[in-house]
């Protein structure tokens, strides 16, 4: 165990904590608009890893273009609950409760879907990338290189529409009280929609990743839960706060997994609990007693 | 034709009914007050014609037509409200905050223009450009509300209690507002608990009582009707 160990190992930690990003900062998004904890996130994640599998060895596109195909296929995934789903609910004013059941509904749904349009059988991507470069003497993986620049992109470009643009002021204004901003002429509903896309094209890019560096089954949105995790880490509700949040679980999640790979999981969720029962708005959340 | 035709609005929240067939008419370039005592519907009634709350019967006409049912398209339509408890988006800048008044507005120039207006009147608003609108203090907050409400350039502006919680000096500005607001040629709908200051400024008024309209005249007749003196002003004459 030396140096350069370390060195690998918190590169893997940034690569794993940069995947949590792109899909937690869907979590934080819709909680800040609508305070509720999206979980057919995870079937949206899982329904893009499908869409670039498919789009990789049944189209045979370039890599470039199976990866925008993810986002547009889970952008599309995203905003069609919101419509199906969630749009009546806010309709009839329906507690936040009603949901989170909904959501996990899509969720299952969503898996078994795929298992019975499909199949259950897990699937391994083609080996796009399998060259290294040497920066010194540590070796850096050309996927692992590609993982940190999309997600680095990829959240920086969400930042910028956030803090930048109209549309993202209107979600910043929305996100603190939807009325007063339907009371400046936003119309929130646009504000939904673009919330739910944003988090869904990067689902859908996160979703690729997790399938090229691991594995694509149906069942992949429950371990992307941990994204969810992550969000709460960092606070529920607030984007950098996810970002943070990911990276610091994702390295975490290398280190405690060197000393040992049974307590992956098992760390996880009891920082999850602990959170909650210690610190419930996370790293960067504003305190909220209802985090439902 | 008046600029805003209210007709026979009642308004329910479950069981209870808190407008009882309201009409009343507000006419272009006109200040008209609204003055009664808490719970009465001053609010419900604002409320109703932005489009946050919804009716269960009624009209309600500007420049003769029919508005919209969604809050955001009666924005569209030029009536702005600046609600009551302010409603200012504690996250965001004072800078942001008053850009979002200007949230459907395409010209810049005009943006630009009414931006330096608002900060000729509210000085410290200008000094607090970048400060995080929910630090600043009520008054100031206050300040950024009728500020944003400015920045929408309304035809018709509904200030609802605004000068709620402030000190007499500040009292004294916010009315002070209300009357510039009007000289650019602007038509403002105010609900008041202040009876004194909200019948001097208005053209015409009405009183609500229970979810009814139990007067209405020119804000300087009311100012000296006995009944209104008695129960709005605080003394007898
Ligand atoms: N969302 C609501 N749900 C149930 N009842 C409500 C609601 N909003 C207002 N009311 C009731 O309707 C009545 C009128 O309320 P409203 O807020 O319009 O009064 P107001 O004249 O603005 O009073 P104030 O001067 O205290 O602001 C009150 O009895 C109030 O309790
Ligand atoms: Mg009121």
């Amino acid at each position: 165990m030396d140096l350069q160990y370390y060195l690998q190992q918190l590169v893997n930690g940034i690569c794993l904590g940069g995947m949590y990003a792109l899909m937690s900062v869907g979590y934080s998004l819709v909680y800040s608009i609508m305070s509720f904890s999206n979980f057919a996130h995870g079937g949206v994640i899982m329904v893009g890893a499908y869409v670039g599998f498919f789009a990789l060895t049944a189209l045979k596109v370039p890599f470039l273009v199976a990866f925008l195909l993810c986002g547009v296929g889970s952008g599309l995934l995203a905003v069609i609950i919101e419509r199906l789903v969630y749009s009546p609910l806010r309709k009839r004013k329906a507690p936040s409760l009603y949901f989170i059941i909904s959501a996990m509904g899509a969720s299952i749904f969503l898996e078994n879907f795929v298992i019975a349009t499909i199949d259950g059988t897990p699937r391994n991507y083609p080996t796009l990338f399998s060259n290294s470069i040497k920066i010194g003497s540590l070796s850096l993986g050309l996927d692992s290189l590609l993982m940190i620049i999309v997600s680095a992109v990829s959240l920086l470009v969400l930042m910028i529409i956030i803090q930048k643009t109209k549309i993202g002021l209107a979600i910043r204004a929305c996100s603190y009280n939807e009325k007063a901003g339907t009371l400046m002429g936003i119309n929130s509903s646009l504000v939904i929609f673009v919330v739910f896309l944003m988090g869904g094209v990067l689902a859908g890019f996160a979703g690729m990743l997790y399938g090229m560096r691991f594995i694509v089954k149906p069942t992949i949105g429950q371990v992307t839960n941990k994204s969810f995790v992550a969000a709460v880490f960092g606070g529920l509700g607030s984007l950098p706060g996810a970002i943070v949040g990911s990276l610091l679980l994702g390295i975490m999640e290398i280190f405690v997994a060197s000393i040992n790979s049974s307590l992956r999981d098992l760390f996880v969720y009891a920082l999850l609990i602990i959170v909650l029962i210690i610190k419930p708005s996370g790293l960067m959340g504003k305190p909220v007693e209802d985090k439902a | 034709m008046s600029m805003l035709e209210v007709r026979d609005l009642n308004v329910y929240y479950g069981g209870i009914h808190a407008l009882k067939g309201i009409s009343l008419d507000v006419e272009e370039g006109q200040i008209v007050s609204i003055i009664g005592s808490n719970g009465a519907g001053k609010s419900s009634m604002m409320n109703t014609i932005s489009g946050i709350v919804k009716r269960q019967s009624g009209e309600i006409l500007f420049r003769g037509e029919k508005l919209p049912s969604q809050a955001n398209k009666i924005v569209k339509q030029g009536i702005c409200q600046v609600p009551e408890g302010r409603l200012i988006f504690a996250n965001l800048t004072t800078y942001e905050n008053l850009i979002l008044g200007a949230y459907l507005r395409k010209d810049k120039a005009g943006i630009e223009r009414d931006l330096k207006r608002v900060y000729e009147i509210f000085p410290r608003l200008e000094e607090r450009k970048n400060q995080i609108a929910g630090t600043l203090s009520g008054g100031e907050q206050q300040m950024l509300a009728m500020g944003r409400g400015i920045m929408s350039a309304p035809e018709l502006i509904m200030l609802d209690e605004p000068s709620l919680g402030l000190a007499p000096l500040l009292v004294n500005t916010i009315f002070e507002t209300i009357k510039e607001i009007k000289a650019m040629g602007k038509t403002i709908l105010l609900v008041e608990q202040n009876a004194l200051k909200a019948l001097s400024v208005a053209d015409n008024a009405y009183v609500l009582e229970q979810g009814r309209i139990t007067m209405s005249g020119p804000g300087k007749q009311l100012l000296k009707d006995p009944t209104i003196a008695e129960a709005y002003l605080g003394h007898a004459k």
